[in-house]
């Protein structure tokens, strides 16, 4: 097995409080993985622990086999591991089409001159798919809360070495046209090849797209397996019924 | 898209004729009003530099006109002490703003809003007093005298010279603007955090800015001094910056055209007011208060909806430079 993402006794504490504790966790190359755990079980915090945003109290991050552990977000983002927030950031005075650009060029060089068409083609076909083209000249700030989650997804997309994608909570207080939306544009990408992380309360969507799925408690592992065995677990069922496992 | 074609000839068009108005300026101005304007111009350098930081970057500097001072000191100093030429002068002046403007973008890289301001202000009032303090070295409160560039005082060749310098530098923001390092800079004001996430080197582009905002300062700086021919720590005063916010925020903040309208209406009012000693302050702080009140985005923004609405168009979105 391929393995893309590798995390080895990651650990992050808060005061007193272990919000990721010794975590080993790896993913492979063009999967579509599910994280999945009751609130406050660490899983925007290992998100963050592999996107570089916070540094692990212990532990290690490995991307490809490169330690990337500690690495700024920004770098690792070049390295094609990108995410998006829970709460959508955006960046709200700047039109979609500009969100858009912004990954794309972030490796400043002088070749956007050049580039900066193609770019703009391929920035209005993604906010096409996700069904905002139409919008695509006014501020992100103007947008809703569903059509938020669509741009900053869409606008991971435009980095075009882009191999894993970390998505914590993509389907949060969209609705059910939004989300299929999203879930096509997960499967298309995946479908191309890149990897996903999938934070996610809807058991039903994860179901649908996840061939495996990692239950994290109390910043523990508890169980990892496809949807049906971790169903039947009882530890997952305490885990989410608040009794510990 | 209509719009932005539009607005863009607009300016275009206004640009056009204050580029003649200016140039025709000293057939009709005499010595004290193109001293005047010159004042002006050194100042729209200044605010439009400024602007790059507090409107665009959301670096809410305090320490701007310390640059514009250390430009003028460097060379000053350079010239004062060791006899070198102006041309020396010039070089110290952009070597020392650019690397000072460095050493600030360092320190205040993880500093935002409030922290940031009070920082950079701590900063600029220790320059301050440093110069003064050092009077042995700086003459301090009695001046260190600066050579005239040309060998008459006559404003007329400083005229062109600062509309020349103008130009140019506002081009070069201009183009730093619409590059994508003016995207990023938008981004990280926006969600520091989301720019960082998305690979924008935002300690980089920080520090970038920084230095480069204080280098346009101090080159403005520069030629100031060898026009006023005498510096002295006043220049480093906090009523400095407090004009440089002024203007721009009356022109309008994060818009290009905004220091370009705001910091020569600050210098003409304080001038017509200035029979009424420092009641002038007062006063023109009354017309930013109405102004913010009528109109948040400044003036900038008032004009172009009223040139607007004069020619039957909505106004635009979409500009980059607009926001
Ligand atoms: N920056 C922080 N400072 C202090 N504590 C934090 C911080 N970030 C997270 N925590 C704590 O770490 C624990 C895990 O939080 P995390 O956000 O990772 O949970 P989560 O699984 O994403 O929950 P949810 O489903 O509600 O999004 C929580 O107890 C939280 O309070
Ligand atoms: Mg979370």
């Amino acid at each position: 097995m391929d393995t893309i993402i590798q995390t080895q006794d990651l650990t992050r504490r808060f005061g007193g409080l272990v919000a990721v504790n010794g975590v080993n966790f790896s993913v492979a190359r063009g999967e579509v993985r599910g994280l999945i755990g009751p609130n406050g079980s660490g899983k925007t915090t290992l998100i963050n622990l592999i996107s570089g945003v916070y540094e692990p109290t212990s532990g290690k991050v490995f991307f490809n086999g490169e330690d990337i552990t500690g690495l700024a977000p920004n770098r690792v983002a070049q390295k094609g591991v990108l995410r998006t927030f829970q709460i959508p950031r955006l960046f709200g005075s700047m039109t979609l089409l500009e969100n858009m650009l912004i990954p794309r060029f972030a490796d400043f060089s002088l070749d956007y001159l050049k580039q900066r068409g193609a770019a703009e083609e391929r920035a209005l076909e993604l906010l096409e798919m996700a069904g905002i083209a139409h919008l695509s000249g006014h501020q992100a700030k103007t947008l809703s809360g569903g059509q938020k989650a669509l741009l900053q997804m869409a606008r991971g997309f435009m980095v075009e070495e882009i191999s894993v994608f970390l998505l914590d909570e993509p389907f949060a207080g969209v609705n059910i046209v939004v989300k299929d939306t999203i879930m096509a544009l997960i499967n298309k990408m995946a479908s191309e090849g890149v990897t996903f992380i999938l934070v996610s309360h809807e058991m039903a969507s994860i179901r649908q797209m996840c061939q495996k799925v990692t239950v994290l408690a109390e910043g523990s592992i508890i169980i990892e397996g496809t949807m049906d065995e971790i169903a039947a677990d009882q530890q997952v069922i305490d885990a989410y019924l608040g009794g510990g496992a | 898209m209509q719009n932005k074609t539009f607005s863009r000839s607009l300016n275009f068009v206004l640009i056009g004729a204050a580029s003649v108005g200016i140039l025709a300026g000293p057939l009709f101005l005499n010595d004290y009003w193109q001293h005047i304007m010159i004042v002006s111009m050194y100042y729209i350098i200044l605010a439009a530099s400024w602007n790059l930081l507090a409107g665009y970057t959301g670096q809410f500097s305090l320490a701007h006109q310390t640059f514009a001072a250390l430009g003028g000191y460097a060379s000053g100093l350079m010239i004062y002490h060791l006899k070198v030429s102006i041309g020396v002068g010039f070089i110290a002046a952009v070597l020392v703003t650019a690397g000072t403007g460095f050493l600030l973008g360092l320190l205040v890289l993880k500093m935002r809003g409030i922290y940031l301001a009070v920082a950079t202000w701590a900063f600029s009032e220790s320059m301050r007093l440093s110069i003064a303090a050092l009077y042995k070295f700086t003459r301090g409160e009695q001046g260190l005298a600066v050579p005239s560039l040309f060998d008459s005082l006559a404003p007329i060749r400083y005229y062109y010279l600062f509309f020349a310098l103008m130009v140019g530098l506002l081009l070069l923001m201009y183009l730093v603007l619409r590059s994508p390092i003016g995207s990023f800079i938008r981004a990280i004001r926006d969600d520091e955090l989301a720019a960082k996430a998305m690979g924008v080197d935002t300690v980089k582009w920080k520090l970038f800015i920084m230095t480069f905002a204080s280098t346009i300062a101090g080159i403005a700086g520069f030629f100031y001094a060898h026009y006023i021919v005498i510096l002295s720590p006043v220049i480093l005063s906090f009523n400095e910056i407090g004009k440089v916010v002024i203007m721009v925020v009356f022109g309008g903040l994060g818009n290009f055209a905004g220091p370009l309208i705001g910091a020569p209406a600050i210098v003409i009012i304080s001038e017509l007011t200035r029979d009424f000693g420092s009641w002038n302050m007062v006063f023109y702080s009354l017309i930013v208060i109405v102004i913010m009140r009528l109109y948040r985005e400044g003036l900038a923004e008032f004009f172009r909806n009223w040139i607007q609405k004069l020619f039957g168009k909505k106004p635009a979105q979409n500009n980059p430079l607009q926001e």
